[in-house]
Parts: C-alpha cells; structure tokens; sequence
C-alpha cells in the first residue's frame, strides 16, 4: 500500500520539523503549510490523506481552514486533526462540532496522536470504498 | 425649571416627621427634589422606577418593622446610599443597619438643616466610592482571568516544543543515544511533563474563579472512580515506594456527580499525599457512609506523611498556598491543587477538610451528594399521595458503529439524551441520570408512568425521532426496549414513602447492567419486547 500523505498545518516551523520527523518515521509522507492560506492551497494541490491542523494561524486561523475544506466537494472528506495549545475546555466542542474528526491538546501523547491518526486513515478509506 | 441635582426619596409613614424632614432638606439645598411615600412596598416601586441618589428610610412603617426593613430595601437596590431616620428609642437599631452596610443615622427630631446636609452628601461619595472600588475589583479579577488563560496558552507552545524533540530523541528517531543520554532526557521529560501539569492547574483555577466549571451529573459508582484513580496513580507511588491502597464500604451507594470532576479531586488528593509521605509510607483512599449524615457519601484520602500542623490547616485550601514541611522539595507545585479540588467539591454540593494530628499524617476527606432514586421518583411516580396504576422502564442504549467512535460521538449521545428528554411527559416520566462512566457505549432510562399496551405509543414516538436524528445513525447503531416495572402490593397499607423506594429499588436492579460496560442488551429479553434496529 502506497505510504498515507499527511499535511501539517503550524505556524511554528519548530513544531513542524518534529511532526514530519516523527511521521516520517513512521512511514507517512508528509507535507507542510504555515498559515491558512497555504493550508487550503497545498490541499487543493495534493489533495492530502489526512491534514493536522493549529488553530492559531496567521491568514486565516484554524476555524476558517475547516469550514473551507468542509464546503468544498473535493476537500470535505479529507479527515482533519485539530492539534492546538488552546484550551481542550472551551475548544473541544467547537471544534468538533466544526468537522473536525479528532481534537489533541498540545502537548499531545505521541503514542495516542500516531493511533488515532491510523484510525481515522482507515475509516477515510473505508469511507471512500462504499458505493456512493 | 431647574434641573434638580440631588433626588431624594423618603420612606416615611408619619406626617409630621415627613413634613420637617422635607423642609429642612429645601432649608438646606433648594435644588433637592423630595418623594415622599410611607410604606416600604412603595419605596421599593418608586426606586427601581426611578433611581433616586439617596433613599432616607424610616425603620418602622406599616408594612416592615426594624432590621428587616433596610435589609428588604438592600435587596431590591444595593447601590443606592441609605440613611436612616431613626426615633431617640430605637438608635441600636440604626446601628445594627449601618453593620448592615446603611451610610448613615440620623435621629429625628434634633435634625437640622446643617447636619442632614452633610450626611447627605457623605452618603453619596462614599457610596460611589464603594461602587467604584467593586467595580474595579471585579475588573480586576475578570482582567487576572484573562492574563492567566493567555499565559498558559503562551506557554504551551513553547513546552510542546521541548516535549516533541526531547522525544524525539528518545526514541531513537534521531540516531541510537546512550542510557547515560537516556536518564538525562528523561529528566527532562519528567520536569516538562510537570511544567505542563501547573500550566493546566493555572488555568483551571482561573476557570474556577470565574465560575466557568460545569458538571456533567451522572449516576457514578464512587468505587469505581476511586479504583481507576488508584490505578492511574499507581506507578508514581511506586517510584516512591509508597503504598497505595483502597477500602470502600460494602455496597456503598452510588452518588450524584461528575465522574470526571470526582477523578480529577481524588488524583488531585492522592498526588498530594505521594508527595508528603516518605518512602514504606502507605495512603489509603476509602469511600463510607456518614451516619450523621444520611444524603452524603464521604470519601477519604490518608496518608502516613508528616501531617500538618493546626495553624497550616486552616489555610491549605487556599490558592498558592505551599506547606513549608513538604518532603520531596523537587516535586513543589504551584499551590493549586488543593484549592480546584475544593472549588470542585463545593460544585457538587459537599464540603472538603482535612484532618491530621500534626505528626503522623494527614486525612483529607470530602462530602458527595448521594444519588437518590426514590428523591428523583416521588414527584413522577406519586400523583395526589397515590402510586401511579402501571410503570414501565424504557431503555435506549447506543453503540458507536466503529472502534474508537468518530470524533463526536459524546456529543452525539449527549443530543440524543436530550432529545429523550423532549419525547417524554416530565409531570409523569423521568429520564434518568446517566448511569454509565462516559465511555463509548451508553445506556439511557426513562420511568413512564404507563402500561405495556400504551408504551408501545411512546416508544414509536422516540423512535421516529431518533431515526430522524442523522448524526446518530451514520456514527452509531441504538436500541430501544421497554419492560414492566411490577409495582409492589398495596393491601398491606405500606406508606408511599416506602413503595416509591421499593419501586427505586426494582429500577435500580433492573439497570444494574449498564453501570459497568454494558452488555449487548439482547441476554434480557425474557421479559421485554426486544426492539432492534
């Protein structure tokens, strides 16, 4: 099976580097953005597996990436994790609720945050084989 | 007409004193504008009517006597000054309003002009002082808020950092390390782990402050909290070698709260007793009833530390504080702990202390609210002091259709309880309490004051709802079933009081199964009209 690509979304090229070395070695190909404007274009231009997204981001934070993706046919099945240092309390919900298929509090388990990334891989594929 | 600067209502039932106080006050300063009303009732209408700057107030009219009268008054305006007019015989009365927060007294008949001038404006100032002071307070408080959560956001993201590559290297992502190397980065881990534990405790002390905790009320199995707590804190003790053990009453009831919030204080506890106790020390964590106390459960958390000395005690609740004799220096924290898990406790209705001899240990214990079937039933199930004719229990359980469930599956089941909720009578059903620890599958119950032939309406009703509801059915699968609920005989004459609690208790055994995982809920079907989806 082809290596899954995942795009990361942060405005900290820090973080960035350890996400893609920590995916990378898991077999994951990865692609990166640091704002929500490149955000959308990567995933319009690479159509990524699977996207992990900050909220805080400059042009345009996390909220407006999501409800972009989820009102373009394309990009709406495209499973987004919302990895964020805003507080799990008050965001959780909202970001849920906003199409997001999981919701990890910086600094998240790494152990938990590659699980659920396979998880939600598998179920996308499974998704995009049933009959319409 | 001139503007009047100064509007003055006087609460006076006596005419004489109305007409010299009312003099003395356009004596005094001719652009004050005087209402005068002699009953308390009016005095309350014509203030949230229209503000005056001054309220002077008689204590005895005819429809309030004494102290009650300027509390009354307080109550419906606490912003506006008060002075009082009091008689020669009733001065320790004024006194005990201006205790109360009244601005001023004045004794009627030695009034002059001069002398209610003054206090008069006295009253004014310092009114919009103490107004302005708690204003700023507040502010205060809602700006430290605001400070506190940014800053623990800030902070994060800097932490997150040294957490990603400090794994990183850990495991080996970056090339083989020595043990040496590996201790080492463990240290690190350790310390960014309780960095990141204090930004967590300031922002939720912030949060508690500001009275932005909520709690998700369930029916919770206190033993079982406490048995997954003890659990969690396992590996710690044992770095220690403290000894961590439970002792939980024999079938200790169940009680009212959120299970999460109950995890959260006994971590909060038990964390707090590793740290004070040294090594072969032991903490025990137990859960009783109270005899004196029949509505409340108590849970325990012991520890054979260094105790805490009297003068301690009384302040260990409180935010920041740190109690100089901890044993293990390294392990301070912020002083946070204690006072969310007082502030959580009192959410829930119970009440926190600790108790310890000042040498060989300490014992914190709190107080939570039992979860009362027969409290919750009487007002459904009992119409005009009579047991309804039939009950029946109406379960719905709901399963996620993957492992682990989509993302929102929590808030699924929570729309679903609510939507329950909105399909039952609530003069004569009840949708109880969630009776599970949050997990993927849930199970909810409603007692309907109905028989078998006519539940069969409502279950089609909740049904054609649920069905309708498309967030549940693309991420889960549910199930519906009623069973009779059998009443107990009534020739014998027993009390209401005792039935409904017979009747508590049947629901009580007949859901017993969903209070730890739930079982695929087609082994109890003998007796009930199995509904599958």
């Amino acid at each position: 099976m082809k290596n899954a690509k995942i795009l990361i979304v942060d405005d900290d090229p820090d973080l960035r580097q350890a996400l893609r070395l920590r995916l990378r070695a898991n077999h994951f190909e990865t692609i990166s953005a640091a704002d929500g404007y490149s955000a959308l274009a990567q995933a319009y231009k690479e159509h990524p597996n699977l996207i992990i997204l900050d909220l805080g981001l400059p042009a345009g934070d996390g909220f407006i990436v999501l409800d972009r993706l989820q009102k373009d046919d394309k990009l709406s099945t495209i499973p987004v994790i919302v990895l964020t240092a805003r507080d799990a309390q008050s965001t959780e919900r909202l970001v849920l609720q906003s199409g997001a298929a999981a919701f990890f509090q910086k600094p998240a388990d790494n152990a938990e945050l590659l699980s659920v990334i396979r998880t939600t891989l598998m179920q996308a594929a499974e998704g995009e084989g049933l009959p319409a | 007409m001139n503007q009047a600067s100064t509007h003055v209502l006087l609460i006076e039932d006596n005419p004489g004193d109305a007409d010299l106080v009312r003099l003395r006050l356009v004596e005094s300063n001719p652009k004050v504008a005087v209402s005068c009303v002699n009953r308390l009732a009016d005095g309350i209408a014509s203030l949230q009517q229209n503000p005056p700057s001054l309220v002077l107030l008689d204590l005895n009219l005819p429809d309030s006597h004494g102290a009650e009268t300027f509390r009354k008054l307080l109550d419906k305006a606490p912003d506006v000054p008060v002075v009082i007019l009091s008689g020669q015989d009733d001065q320790a009365l004024a006194i005990k309003a201006l205790q109360q927060g009244a601005q001023d007294y004045l004794v009627k008949g030695g009034v002059t002009s001069a002398a209610l001038d003054r206090a008069m404006r006295y009253a004014i100032e310092r009114q919009a002082m103490i107004r302005s002071l708690e204003m700023s307070r507040k502010q205060q408080l809602e700006f430290k808020n605001q400070f506190l959560s940014h800053v623990s956001h800030e902070l994060r993201t800097p932490l997150t950092c040294i957490h990603q590559y400090v794994t990183i290297l850990t495991d080996g992502l970056a090339g083989e390390i020595t043990g040496e190397q590996r201790t080492h980065l463990n240290t690190i881990l350790k310390s960014v782990n309780q960095l990141g534990a204090m930004v967590r405790d300031l922002l939720e002390a912030a949060r508690a402050e500001s009275g932005k905790i909520t709690l998700d009320r369930r029916c919770v199995s206190i033993e079982d909290v406490i048995r997954l707590a003890v659990t969690m804190m396992q590996a710690i003790a044992a770095q220690k070698a403290v000894g961590l053990e439970v002792g939980v009453e024999a079938s200790i009831p169940y009680v009212l709260g959120d299970p999460d919030r109950i995890l959260q204080i006994l971590i909060n506890l038990i964390d707090n007793g590793i740290k004070f106790t040294p090594a072969d020390g032991a903490i025990t964590v137990q859960a009783c009833r109270i005899p004196t106390d029949p509505d409340f459960v108590c849970v325990s958390v012991a520890d054979t530390g260094s105790g805490i000395k009297p003068e301690a005690r009384a302040l260990i609740f409180e935010r920041l504080y740190q109690d100089p004799n901890a044993v293990d220096n390294n392990r301070k924290g912020l002083g946070l702990g204690l006072f969310i898990a007082k502030e959580l406790v009192t959410l829930h209705g119970g009440r926190i202390w600790v108790a310890s001899d000042g040498a060989s240990g300490s014992t914190f214990s709190f107080t939570l609210p039992l979860y009362s079937l027969p409290k919750l039933l009487q007002p459904v199930i009992a119409h005009e002091d009579q047991l309804r004719s039939a009950l029946v229990l109406v379960r719905l359980d709901l399963r996620p259709r993957t492992t682990p469930p989509r993302g929102n599956w929590k808030e699924v089941c929570q729309k679903t309880r609510d939507l329950l909720e909105r399909c039952v009578y609530l003069d004569k059903d009840l949708v109880l309490p969630p009776m599970t620890m949050p997990g993927p599958d849930q199970a909810f119950f409603v007692v309907a004051s109905t028989d078998m032939e006519r539940s069969a309406i409502m279950l089609k009703r909740i049904r054609g709802q649920l069905q309708k509801m498309e967030e549940l059915n693309t991420s889960g699968v549910f199930e519906l079933s009623v069973t009779e609920i059998p009443l107990p005989d009534n020739s014998d004459g027993t009390s209401l009081y005792l039935r409904v609690q017979e009747i508590a208790d049947r629901v009580t055994d007949m859901a017993k199964d969903a209070l730890g995982t739930i079982k695929p809920s087609t082994t109890n079907c003998s007796k009930s009209y199995g509904d599958q989806k």
